[in-house]
């Protein structure tokens, strides 16, 4: 008896819900917009706080945000900016029905965002060496607590927040990444792919606004 | 549950590569131009500036990388909803703290060394 030969394309299941894969797809992908505007609506009630708590103290958040690291502020904004380009790619690769340009694009969106978490842990390492925690643990000398501290605990809630998105979507395109190596995906149909890049352009969404707000405006 | 080959599937619409590419150039252009404009203006207007780049280098990576541009409507209509209700929530905590009597709450107690 000789082995089944593996088939030209992908074996997928259409769940008993649905008369076709591409109303799966669609469901699918509604599902992921539901979710990304719910995360939107997470880091919205930050944003509202880090607004009225600006406007109260715009002098203290001014004097704060000028000892954030603009250097590593910025490299970590052209690094995501970056990883959305090779997502968009590697998703167009598979359109294209390239496997091994996905997986290639894929491990440089992973390797960006592992480089932005390395570049952030050691931001948070040299804030924290200096006093600039949050809350009660605030002891920076050199800026009286007043005010201040209000923008380096919004400094790290947003921050952290964002760095749990970042991690969280390394882990998913590492999923991805190993899917797309076996052949998971085809040009037609590839929505776990399409689904973990919207999430990762969220990331990116999230970080164009935190960049200005907590980096710029010393 | 039945299965199904994904050969019979329509192919998406999508940009072709040279285009994401021009997109991300834009990108990097815009997020340069921010931070040199930061360092020109400076206090609330530098904010302003600033956050309006960051609203139009949004709309790039929706429209593009996101593909709500050329996606379902019902795609745009979730999202925009979400982005409305966020926008109302940052006005109204706005219009509150902007119209108080005061400039607002003594944080001295809510930490750092007394």
């Amino acid at each position: 008896m000789t082995a089944p030969a593996r088939p030209a394309a992908p074996v997928v299941r259409v769940h008993f819900q649905y008369d076709s894969l591409e109303r799966q797809h669609a469901t699918a992908s509604l599902g992921m917009w539901v979710f990304l505007s719910s995360e939107s609506l997470l880091f919205a009630g930050l944003f509202a706080l880090y607004a009225a708590y600006r406007f109260a103290y715009p002098v203290e958040f001014h004097a704060a945000s000028a000892h954030a690291n603009l250097v590593i502020g910025t490299v970590n904004t052209y690094l995501l900016l970056t990883s959305s380009l090779t997502m968009a790619l590697a998703i167009h690769a598979t359109r294209q029905g390239n496997r091994r340009r996905t997986v290639a694009l894929l491990c440089a969106t992973i390797a960006l965002g592992l480089g932005f978490d390395v570049l952030k842990a050691f931001e948070y390492a040299d804030h924290l060496a200096d006093g600039l925690a949050p809350g009660a643990y605030y002891a920076y000398d050199a800026l009286q607590p007043h005010g201040v501290v209000l923008y380096v605990t919004l400094y790290y809630l947003l921050t952290g927040l964002h760095a749990l998105h970042v991690t969280g979507g390394v882990v998913v395109l590492v999923w991805l990444a190993v899917r797309a190596h076996r052949g998971a995906f085809t040009p037609h149909s590839y929505i776990a792919l399409e689904n973990g890049g919207l999430y990762w352009h969220l990331v990116d969404l999230v970080w164009i606004f935190l960049w200005p707000l907590l980096y710029l405006i010393g | 549950m039945t299965t199904t080959t994904t050969d019979d599937l329509p192919r998406h619409r999508a940009p072709r590569a040279a285009a994401y590419v021009a997109v991300w150039i834009a990108l990097i252009v815009l997020a340069t131009a921010t931070l040199f404009l930061s360092r020109a203006i400076t206090g609330g207007p530098g904010l302003v500036v600033a956050f309006v780049i960051a609203t139009g280098k949004a709309v790039l990576v929706i429209a593009y990388f996101m593909h709500l541009a050329g996606g379902r409507p019902i795609h745009r209509i979730a999202f925009s909803t979400a982005m409305a209700f966020l926008v109302l929530l940052v006005i109204g905590v706005l219009a509150d703290v902007a119209t108080r009597p005061y400039s607002g709450p003594d944080v001295d107690d809510l930490g750092g060394p007394p």
